[in-house]
């Protein structure tokens, strides 16, 4: 089959909203379909909220930012938080049927799903009755940082996988949503440096970075960082959780490196606007 | 072949030899006003001698020039073409400083760097610089992309692209001559048209893709640039023989080289940073190996400086090593805005 240039005018620039209009604006629209978008953070920080709120939104009409699509959400860490999705979706019925969960604990598992929902995206008429256009991995780190015996093998499980999600992304336009723990970053390490502005975040009064190292950092297209921010000041006083929350852009091909504070309600998460 | 062989007239074969021409090659080195003097004919004659000779003797290619071996050239020739050749700017006078006036044309330039570091920044601003008209500075040619990683952002290209063409404008503004021919060339759309895309998933694609490009580019013409972003993701994979992925790595970097001689066209090729364990401490390198790293003519490294962006180069057969910083605005590739850092040279 011979390959033929395309027309970067005629490539989709579809976005998948965040279910809040000024994460959006942060993010230029939303999470790109087509592309691997990593969520990044500390336990608590609100990766899979932002997830919920995703599936919720790729099930939305397209009158209302949606995609009107089904996804699927593949699950290291259950189990599955089907209460707060329902709590989130309070008033409108949930979209249950078009939201597909399936669990993968290691490498062998999530490569053998993937090749199976190959099959299930190429449908015509898929199960559910619309196509699948959001696929969230939550998490990538909790399958790598499970078994890490043999670095270079796990270093080429990482760019199989991402290889796969990649094109799986490119195949189907999806929007691929991927969650990353962190790792604390000690200062004096010799080659942080030159990985640069990663030592700019921190989370918690803890200087951190992406797990999974350099190697992850190549494969995904954009990298997306939730924080606790410390200059709340007391964030354990007791106020029912309401310190401050960072939503940061580290990188990403269309985006300038920016940032917004946000919140976490009953009701979702929604970014806070910045007097301007 | 002597020269009583050569097709012409006795009286001038006589005054050759006496005047001491007696093989073709001493011929074919003499300027015809000498020989002109030293015949005691015209200037005229003596040019058509050496033309003669030159054709007998089969030393003149079909493109008229002198050819000691058929297909070589003289580094004199090869001087006169790069004073001719023109470079595709980066965008930043600083960067092209460091490069010697901006990616050159006819060579293979690798660009290594971590993630974000803007890799793909880069290879969009020179996909987009090269199209600028002729008129204007430019090479008023094609790019191809070759995205291997899918992080080319047609909104992005858009911005890059708008913003180059207002700049040119601008610093041209004064200057009206021929500009009017490539007014609706100055337009985003046009720009972004001019990019040939292509978005490889496996590795065979793209090694057939890198293949294919000989053809592609004599079916577009002028194509001066391709882009390749990056070169390493998919051969970072699962990889069994690691022998063979080095065997179709020198490969692909030799089909890219002839490529770029042949076209006089720039070939860059992104490259992403792996660590290597070396005496027990982790350092930084570029992916792919050592053989790998033999096989482009230049090598930019792109790193972070604290909060500065830096290119270094790092090989390369013709500039000196030095670095200089620039930064990635909306606009693109540009000067580094705190001008404290200069170009430092090594």
């Amino acid at each position: 089959m011979p390959m033929r240039a395309e027309n970067p005018l005629h490539l989709s620039a579809e976005k998948l909203s965040l279910g809040c209009p000024v994460l959006d604006r942060l993010l230029g629209g939303g999470a790109p379909c087509g592309f691997v978008t990593e969520l990044s953070g500390e336990a608590a920080s609100g990766k899979t909220q932002l997830c919920l709120q995703l599936l919720l939104s790729a099930a939305a009409p397209r009158s209302s930012g949606g995609l009107s699509a089904a996804s699927l959400f593949i699950s290291s860490e259950p189990p599955f938080p089907l209460r707060r999705l329902l709590s989130l979706s309070s008033g409108a019925a949930a979209p249950l049927d078009h939201i597909l969960v399936s669990t993968a604990f290691s490498f062998k598992d999530l490569l053998n799903l993937l090749k199976h929902v190959d099959a299930l995206l190429s449908l015509v008429r898929p199960p559910s009755g619309r196509p699948i256009r959001l696929l969230v991995l939550d998490s990538a780190a909790a399958i790598f940082r499970a078994d890490s015996d043999d670095a270079r093998r796990r270093s080429s499980e990482i760019f199989t996988l991402a290889a796969k999600l990649k094109e799986q992304a490119r195949k189907f336009n999806l929007a691929v949503i991927v969650t990353n723990h962190v790792v604390d970053v000690f200062d004096g390490g010799s080659s942080d440096q030159h990985i640069g502005n990663y030592l700019n975040l921190s989370s918690s009064w803890r200087k951190v970075c992406p797990a999974m190292g350099l190697a992850w950092a190549n494969c995904v297209n954009m990298r997306l960082f939730l924080s606790r921010t410390a200059e709340d000041g007391n964030g354990d006083s007791g106020t029912g959780g309401s310190f401050g929350r960072k939503l940061q852009v580290v990188f990403a091909p269309h985006l300038p490196e920016t940032s917004c504070e946000f919140m976490i309600r009953r009701e979702g998460v929604f970014g806070v606007a910045t007097q301007a | 072949m002597e020269v009583s062989a050569l097709p012409i007239s006795p009286t001038n074969k006589e005054k050759l030899i006496s005047a001491g021409y007696t093989n073709l090659a001493s011929l074919v080195i003499v300027s015809p006003i000498r020989l002109s003097r030293e015949l005691q004919i015209s200037v005229q004659e003596a040019s058509n001698i050496i033309k003669v000779t030159l054709q007998c003797s089969g030393a003149v290619g079909l493109d008229g020039r002198h050819v000691v071996l058929r297909g070589a050239q003289t580094a004199w020739e090869m001087f006169s073409d790069e004073q001719n050749l023109k470079h595709i700017s980066t965008g930043s006078e600083d960067f092209d400083g460091i490069l010697g006036g901006g990616i050159h044309c006819g060579e293979v330039t690798e660009v290594g760097g971590v993630p974000g570091i803007g890799k793909t920044q880069l290879g969009i601003q020179l996909g987009v610089n090269v199209q600028i008209p002729i008129v204007y500075g430019g090479l008023g040619s094609k790019a191809i992309y070759i995205d291997t990683e899918g992080s080319f952002m047609p909104e992005r290209a858009y911005q890059i692209a708008e913003a180059c063409i207002m700049d040119t404008l601008e610093s041209f503004r004064f200057h009206r001559k021929g500009a009017e021919d490539c007014h609706e060339r100055m337009q985003p759309n046009y720009f972004l048209a001019n990019i040939l895309y292509f978005r490889i998933c496996s590795y065979t694609e793209q090694i057939a893709v890198i293949n294919n490009l000989n053809k592609i580019v004599v079916e577009q013409k002028d194509v001066k640039i391709v882009i390749i972003d990056s070169i390493s993701f998919h051969f970072r994979q699962d990889f069994e023989d690691m022998a063979l992925r080095t065997r179709v790595l020198k490969e692909l970097s030799q089909t890219l080289m002839k490529l770029a001689k042949k076209f006089t066209l720039a070939v860059v090729v992104m490259n992403q940073v792996t660590t290597k364990r070396t005496d027990g401490s982790f350092q930084l390198t570029l992916a792919l190996g050592d053989t790998w790293s033999h096989s482009c003519t230049n090598r930019v490294i792109l790193h972070w400086d604290g909060n500065d962006r830096r290119a270094y180069v790092e090989k390369s057969p013709s500039l000196p090593q030095a670095s200089a910083s620039f930064s990635v605005t909306g606009k693109g590739i540009r000067n580094a805005i705190s001008h404290s850092k200069r170009v430092r040279m090594m």
